[in-house]
Order: structure tokens, then C-alpha cells, then sequence
């Protein structure tokens, strides 16, 4: 009885969510087969070289900026003993909190002609404007929001790394920059690829800041195909272009890394030297930039203009936004963290090529970007709920569209797309813990549920919680997938942070802005606090 | 476990409640749903005073102009919407194309609304006007300089010219009133030039081009009116500075007049209260209502016999184009096309 071998409530789990995944894209494949549309026509000929040409430089120097920023940040908490390292140490990774679109509208109206800087630059004398609306500017906001996913697998992966060999080699007498060259980069290689790539999946999920910006990428040309040229065909037709472009990225990484890596916030004691003076200035920059201009200047400007707004912006409508952002992120968070568990389980035990290829495929998810899954998710599930209608009939239902634009399938979109955040996580412990106390477990005649949550949950404690907290960061700060799939009059902080800025209304964005970093900077503050409490101990 | 179920049931009574709190609209005798891309706290007020009147309560439901309209087109005849209300001329002629808007006979609206700012089918209504108008700053730029839109194709104006992407649904009717009124080879001609003379590729909204213009990276931009009156009402004093540095001219008084664009509302093609969304129409088009409804957002009203606000008022009267505004839809996606063909980012 193989069948039934294979056949428990981890498989059935994984095997549903794969369908599921791919019924989702078979929606794409199906846009393919139709006759190409004037827009798509159009599109190619004047329009998707552009977007190709854009999205990869917009990709190159991001991964730039926040390798330097995240690894650099990284290397001197691990190596150096100074003044407020400790400090540094978690607060490099806040600027996670503050959603690159955030920053864009802050950056954007710093440096307009009525914002500070130039107002600055003029009082003493500069009548020049910096142009951050570009997309060198645009670069450099998302390599300063999202560097901290660089700093934090790269931190891991030196906490992991011996202190003998680096000893040795200064023993020997080996150049520093020898020593980076030969020891440090290529040990810390398959970490850096891994951050670059979340830092550049996510840049090109992105649709909040290219927009305000107009700085023609995929995502933004996937919505002005759909909003302005009126044509889902020629979106869903691009949405393809923009899977290869990122399927070609992700298997770039695949090949550099080879072996795995994942992020923890543990660190092995090591002694750290101490830093000259000069390095002392050199490290406080390094690590000051991007803290500053990620974090300390859009908390100190949204706190200024939440102040200057409050009045305008402070009403109870805020408080039902901010009771649907929480509860849709904490639902969706606990279900995509439910799900992940189950396909972790199938992946730690099974032999079988399948399930194996199973997984890799369902884990593709967080490469998707927002703007190509909202697409498909509305398409799907209009799909079946037009299929549903004698079912819906059945129980008195008159409507046709039950539950296309409801909870239900916003946060199935969310489920799918962060699904492989959560997986990495919790996989990533699961290799720590190893499998001997569940195949324990299971010898001792236990079920599979059953040792799930009394042997592998009660130890995967801490995986659990930061999966859940770098997931619920990530679904509070989503904006396309919220934007298109969020039920009739359904506001959360982003989608009301977006309309205030499509308003032109950036300042009376503060208060939102202000309360959905917030949430980010706590839970940061609670994981990085947990953790080194524990530390002490 | 125990811990785990008490999650698992928490969590289904977060979605549950959630669920619940969603769609429990306003459930008065007579209700109407309108899809409305504005939201100010004056529409309330005014669609509060239409229940008190009427009896008639409304439901908002508040997306951008484009979401409203693919929604619209996803939920067919099971839409809840028996209004929408979105800006731009050319957004609802996309709109009555995709066959979501139906017809009205109203003798108010035809009285109250003048015939160029209505569909030519009677699909939708104008309700508050905006005019695309030349922004300069008076110190590098003399009015006497300024004549037509066209003019700011010529080569004086070369590097001086700033104005927002061609993806922005207002440059797209602009030009699509221009194909109306000229020949396409006519319209490519300006576009190229214009393009030609831009100061910098186009970035950021409509206020931007003015600060643009106030920061001396140009010296004149093309933007909407109403955003000259949000700058000069701003919270923000600094905006208030450019809206009152910077001069609102009317391009081509002398030749076809200047572009202007409305705000409008359309009753959907399968409405469910359809007397009372026109009750509410020819409410909106009314006197009482025209003055508080545009003035929010410092747009004209398109009733005649409702004044503008002061601020409108004080840059004097200008001839608009004399264009049904149908047009706008009809030429919108030649515009679209034209304005990526000749680079206009």
C-alpha cells in the first residue's frame, strides 16, 4: 500500500496548496493562448524594452546598495567591540518597519522644492535640486528599507562561521584585504545572494514607490496596461515576461549559493577586536547611513507631520483601519505559518521526487510579484465562484460573486505569496533541531499530528515566532495585493497611507504611516529583546 | 495543544467578526449605492442632507476611478452600485464603452448640466470642471510670452517645460481633445516638440510641476486647476508660498479655447434603485449642492448659476473648448498610443 503510505495530513496539506498554486497559474498560461491585443502590439513595440532595460538596472544597484549597507552593518557587529554595538545590532534591522513606499512619498517631499532640504540647500546659498524622484533615487529607497534582510543572513551566517580561521590567517600574517577576498566573501557568499534576493524580489513586488516616481518597471507597466490601456490580456501577457525575468534571478541564486542558508538572531560568544579611532568613524557612518536615512529621519518626519495633521487625520475611522490591518495580518499570518508547518514536515521526511519537486514549486511563491498575483487571484476566483452558483443558490444566496473581494481571498493571496517566507523559517530550524526527536517521537508510536504540536512545535518555539513576526511585517506593509483584492470599503494603514499620497496628500499620510511603522518597530523590538534576554541567561 | 486550539479558535473568531463587520451597509427603507472615487467630508455632509430631504440614504464605496471601474466590470449584474463617480471625461467614456453605464432622461440634468460637459447618449453627467492650465513663475516668464499649448512647442521654451507622465489619465484626455479637434499629424507634431522641450522626464503629480517651476528647474508647467487651489489652502505653508508665487494662465483663448475636463457621475447599466440614483444626480447638478461640491475640491461648477470660489474666480473668466466632452473617451486610447510613439514618458 504505497499510496497510503504517502497519503497523511502532511501531503494532503502540501498537495492541496500545490494545486491550488497551480490552478492560480494556469490562469496565466491561459492569457497566453488568446489572439496578442493592439495594446499588447503596442506594448512590445514601444513600451517592453523599457521595462525590461529599467527593471534590470533598478534590480542591479538595489542589490548593490543593500549588499554594501547589510553586509558591511554585519561584519562590524560581528567582528568589532565598540560603544553601542549592542544597539546596533538590532537597530540596523528597523528600517524593515518603514514600507519603501513610505519612504519614497517622505524622500519625495524632503526633497521637493518645499521640502526641508532644498529649503536647507537654499538658505545657504544652493539653488540646486536633487532629483531622488528617478530611479537611481528609487534604488537607493529600497536599498535602504530593505537592506536589513542582507544584514540579517549575513550576520547569521558569520555568527556561524569559526573564529580560528580568521585568527589563524592574521596569524599568519595574511593581508586584510586578502583575508576578505579569500575567507570572509566566500564564506559569507551564499548568505549575501540569499538577502540580495528577498531585497530584490521585493523591490520588484513593489508598485508604490515606481509609481509615485514613474519610473517605468514591470509592476508599473502591468497596472497601466490593465488601468490605463484597459486591457487584462496585455497585463497578464507582461505578468509572463516579468516570471521569466524572475525565475531567471532566482535560479542565478540558486546557483551561487548551492547550500542553504538561513537567518537566526543567535550568536556564538566570540571576542571581538576593538576598532581604531579612524575605523571608529568609518564603522559609526557605515552603520549610522543607512540606520539614519532608512529609519531615525521618516520617524522624525512623520512624527512632525502627524503632529502638524492629527486634527484632519485622527477619527475613528483610524481605529477600524487600524483593527482590519491587525486582524487580516494576524489570520493571514497564522494560516500561511499553519500551512508552512505542514509542508516543512512532508519535506523533512519524504523520499519521494514528487513531493520534492512539489515543495520547490509551491515555494516559487514569494517570486511572484504582487501585482501579477493580484491579477490572477481576482481571475481565479471569479472562475469558481461563478461555479458556485448553484451551491450558492442552494442556500439562498442571490448573489453571483460571494467570495471574489472578500477576506477569504485576500488573504489567500497573502498565503500564497509569503507561504515561502514562512517555509524558509521554519525549515531552516528544523534543520537545527534535526530529526531525531520526532522520528523518536514516531517510533514511540505517536501520530504525526500529535508529535507535531507536543515534540516539534514546543521546540521550534523561537523559529515559529520570528517566522511569524518577519511574515506579519511583511503582510501589514503589502500594498498592491491589498490594493486590488481588499473587500468594498475595506481600509488598512497601507491602502489608506496610498490614498492619502495618490491624493496628493502626503503630509496628511503621517498619522497611518506613523502608526503602521509602529507595529513593525514593536515587534522587531519584542524578537531582538526576547532573544538577548536569553542570551544573558 | 490546548494552547493551539484556543489559537486556532481565536483566530476563527477574529475572521468571523471580521466577516461580519463588512456589508453591513446602511439597510434604510430606500438606500442607493454610489461608487465614488472622491472622499471628502463635504460630500457626506451633502449626501446626509439628501437623506433628510429625500428620504434616501447613500452608501459610499471610496477606490480609485480605475478600481471602481474594473470592479465594476467584474461584478456585472451583480453589482450593489447603482452610481459612480469618478473624474475624467475620458475614464467614463472607457466606462460607457465597456457598456456599464445606461442612459438617463432628465429634463433637471439637460436644464442644469450645459450640453457639452453631458455624454451625447446621456451615459454620464458633468458634475464640477477643471481646467488644464500653463503655470508660470513671473519673474522668467512675462505673460505676454504665453499664447497657446502649442506655443510650448516651439524652441524659446526649450528645457522650460515640466509636466507630469503620459500614463496620467488627464494628459491623455488633453490630448485626446486636441485628435478631436485637429488632424492626428497636427497633434504628433506638438507632442514631439513638446516632448522635445521638456526640462526634465516626467516624474512625480501635478503639485510637483509646480515645484517644480518654483525651484527654477523650469519655468512653466502644465497642471490642473484645482491643484492650485489645494496648494494655496494647504497645511503645508510652504506650498502655500508657490501657489501664491506662481501665475494661472489660460492657453488659447485667441485659437480653441482651454482644455477642461469635468468630474461626472453615470448610472450604472444594471442599477438596482435607479429613481432615487437620479434623484441624487439632478440633486448634485442643483444649486444648493454645485457651490459646497466643487468648492471642496476647488474645481468650477458646471451649473451656471453657481459662482466659483474666490480664489477660481480671482484669475478672472476664460473661454473653454468648445468640445462635447464624449470626444475625450472616443480619442482616449489614439492619445495613449500617440504619447508613447512620440517618447512622452
Amino acid at each position: 500500500m504505497r499510496l497510503r503510505q504517502h497519503l497523511h495530513s502532511f501531503s494532503i496539506v502540501s498537495i492541496i496548496v500545490f494545486v491550488l498554486v497551480l490552478v492560480v497559474f494556469l490562469q496565466l498560461f491561459a492569457g497566453f493562448t488568446g489572439e496578442a491585443s493592439d495594446a499588447w502590439i503596442h506594448i512590445k513595440e514601444y513600451l517592453l524594452f523599457d521595462y525590461i532595460k529599467n527593471s534590470f538596472f533598478l534590480v542591479l544597484f538595489t542589490a548593490l546598495f543593500s549588499a554594501v549597507f547589510g553586509f558591511v552593518g554585519a561584519y562590524l557587529v560581528t567582528f568589532y567591540e565598540f560603544p553601542f554595538r549592542k544597539f546596533f545590532g538590532w537597530a540596523m534591522i528597523l528600517p524593515l518597519a518603514v514600507p519603501s513606499y513610505i519612504a519614497a512619498y517622505i524622500y519625495g517631499d524632503m526633497f521637493s522644492y518645499t521640502g526641508i532640504v532644498s529649503r536647507l540647500l537654499r538658505g545657504i546659498g544652493i539653488v540646486s535640486q536633487i532629483d531622488v524622484m528617478s530611479l537611481f533615487g528609487a534604488s537607493m529607497i529600497f536599498a535602504l528599507t530593505l537592506y536589513p534582510y542582507v544584514f540579517m543572513t549575513v550576520r547569521s551566517s558569520l555568527n556561524k562561521q569559526s573564529n580560528e580561521i580568521y585568527e589563524s590567517a592574521r596569524l599568519l600574517k595574511v593581508s586584510k584585504s586578502k583575508i576578505w577576498r579569500k575567507i570572509l566573501l566566500p564564506l559569507s557568499r551564499p548568505a549575501l545572494v540569499a538577502g540580495v534576493l528577498l531585497v530584490v524580489l521585493e523591490t520588484l513586488n513593489d508598485y508604490g514607490v515606481v509609481k509615485y516616481f514613474n519610473v517605468r518597471v514591470f509592476s508599473f507597466a502591468i497596472f497601466d496596461a490593465w488601468f490605463r490601456l484597459g486591457d487584462v490580456g496585455a497585463a497578464i501577457r507582461l505578468s509572463g515576461v516579468m516570471l521569466i525575468f524572475v525565475f531567471v534571478i532566482v535560479v542565478i541564486e540558486r546557483v551561487l549559493r548551492r547550500n542553504k542558508v538561513y537567518y537566526t538572531l543567535q550568536g556564538r560568544k566570540r571576542l571581538r577586536k576593538a576598532l581604531s579611532t579612524k575605523a571608529k568613524v568609518f564603522g559609526y557612518m557605515a552603520l549610522g547611513f543607512p540606520l539614519m536615512f532608512g529609519f531615525i529621519i521618516p520617524v522624525i518626519y512623520l512624527s512632525y507631520y502627524s503632529l502638524l495633521t492629527y486634527s484632519k487625520t485622527l477619527d475613528m475611522e483610524l481605529l477600524y483601519v487600524t483593527v482590519n490591518t491587525l486582524s487580516i495580518s494576524v489570520v493571514a499570518t497564522l494560516i500561511t505559518l499553519f500551512i508552512a508547518l505542514f509542508v516543512a514536515n512532508l519535506d523533512r521526511f519524504t523520499t519521494s521526487k514528487f513531493f520534492k519537486r512539489m515543495i520547490n514549486f509551491i515555494t516559487l511563491g514569494y517570486a511572484i510579484p504582487g501585482a501579477v498575483l493580484a491579477v490572477l487571484v481576482s481571475l481565479f476566483f471569479i472562475g469558481m465562484d461563478r461555479d458556485l452558483v448553484p451551491l450558492y443558490q442552494l442556500f439562498g444566496v442571490d448573489k453571483t460573486l460571494v467570495l471574489t473581494r472578500s477576506l477569504a481571498m485576500l488573504s489567500f493571496a497573502y498565503i500564497l505569496r509569503f507561504l515561502t517566507l514562512a517555509f524558509n523559517n521554519i525549515e531552516s530550524t528544523y534543520q537545527k533541531i534535526g530529526p531525531s526527536y520526532t522520528e523518536a517521537s514516531y517510533t514511540l508510536g505517536q501520530g504525526k499530528l500529535k508529535t507535531l504540536w507536543s515534540v516539534d512545535v514546543p521546540m521550534l518555539k523561537d523559529g515559529l515566532i520570528f517566522a511569524f513576526v518577519i511574515v506579519f511585517i511583511d503582510v501589514v506593509k503589502e500594498l498592491p495585493l491589498t490594493l486590488i483584492l481588499r473587500p468594498t470599503n475595506y481600509d488598512t494603514m497601507a491602502t489608506k497611507v496610498y490614498q492619502y499620497a495618490s491624493d496628493e496628500m502626503i503630509h496628511e499620510a503621517s498619522l497611518p504611516s506613523l502608526l503602521l511603522v509602529s507595529v513593525g518597530v514593536i515587534m522587531i523590538y519584542l524578537i531582538t529583546h526576547r532573544k538577548l534576554k536569553k542570551r544573558v541567561k | 495543544m490546548k494552547k493551539l486550539l484556543l489559537l486556532g479558535l481565536m483566530t476563527l473568531g477574529i475572521s468571523v467578526l471580521s466577516a461580519c463587520t463588512l456589508g453591513t451597509g446602511n439597510d434604510g427603507d430606500r438606500s442607493i449605492t454610489i461608487y465614488s472615487e472622491r472622499h471628502y467630508e463635504s460630500d457626506q455632509n451633502l449626501f446626509d442632507q439628501f437623506e433628510e430631504e429625500t428620504g434616501v440614504s447613500v452608501n459610499v464605496v471610496k477606490a480609485s476611478a480605475d478600481e471602481l471601474i474594473t470592479r465594476l466590470e467584474q461584478e456585472g449584474s451583480d453589482t450593489e452600485a447603482d452610481l459612480l463617480l469618478i473624474a475624467d471625461a475620458g475614464r467614463l467614456g472607457r466606462a460607457k464603452d465597456m457598456n456599464l453605464l445606461q442612459a438617463v432622461e432628465s429634463a433637471l440634468l439637460e436644464e442644469r448640466i450645459p450640453e457639452i460637459y453631458r455624454d451625447i447618449d446621456d451615459t454620464w453627467f458633468g458634475l464640477t470642471k477643471r481646467a488644464r492650465v500653463i503655470v508660470y513663475h513671473p519673474d522668467r516668464v512675462s505673460e505676454s510670452d504665453l499664447s497657446t499649448y502649442e506655443a510650448l512647442g516651439e524652441s524659446m521654451w526649450e528645457n522650460r517645460v515640466v509636466i507630469r507622465s503620459s500614463t496620467n489619465i488627464y494628459n491623455q484626455s488633453m490630448i485626446a481633445s486636441m485628435l478631436a479637434i485637429h488632424e492626428e499629424a497636427y497633434v504628433r507634431d506638438f507632442v514631439s516638440s513638446l516632448v522635445g522641450n521638456f526640462a526634465r522626464s516626467p516624474e512625480g503629480n501635478d503639485r510637483d510641476q509646480a515645484k517644480a517651476v518654483m525651484a527654477g528647474l523650469a519655468d512653466v508647467a502644465i497642471l490642473n486647476t484645482y491643484y492650485m487651489g489645494k496648494m494655496a489652502y494647504s497645511s503645508d505653508p510652504f506650498e502655500v508660498e508657490v501657489a501664491e508665487a506662481l501665475r494661472v494662465f489660460f492657453p488659447n483663448q485667441e485659437t480653441t479655447g482651454t482644455h477642461v475636463n469635468v468630474s461626472a457621475i453615470g448610472l450604472t447599466k444594471h442599477a438596482k434603485n435607479v429613481d432615487d440614483a437620479i434623484l441624487l444626480m439632478e440633486y448634485l447638478a442643483g444649486e444648493e449642492a454645485q457651490g459646497v461640491f466643487a468648492n471642496a475640491n476647488y474645481e468650477y461648477p458646471v451649473n451656471e448659476n453657481v459662482e466659483a470660489h474666490e480664489l477660481l474666480s480671482s484669475w478672472g473668466d476664460f473661454v473653454a473648448q468648445d468640445l462635447s466632452l464624449t470626444q475625450l473617451g472616443v480619442y482616449a486610447n489614439e492619445a495613449a498610443i500617440l504619447m508613447d510613439e512620440e517618447g512622452w514618458e
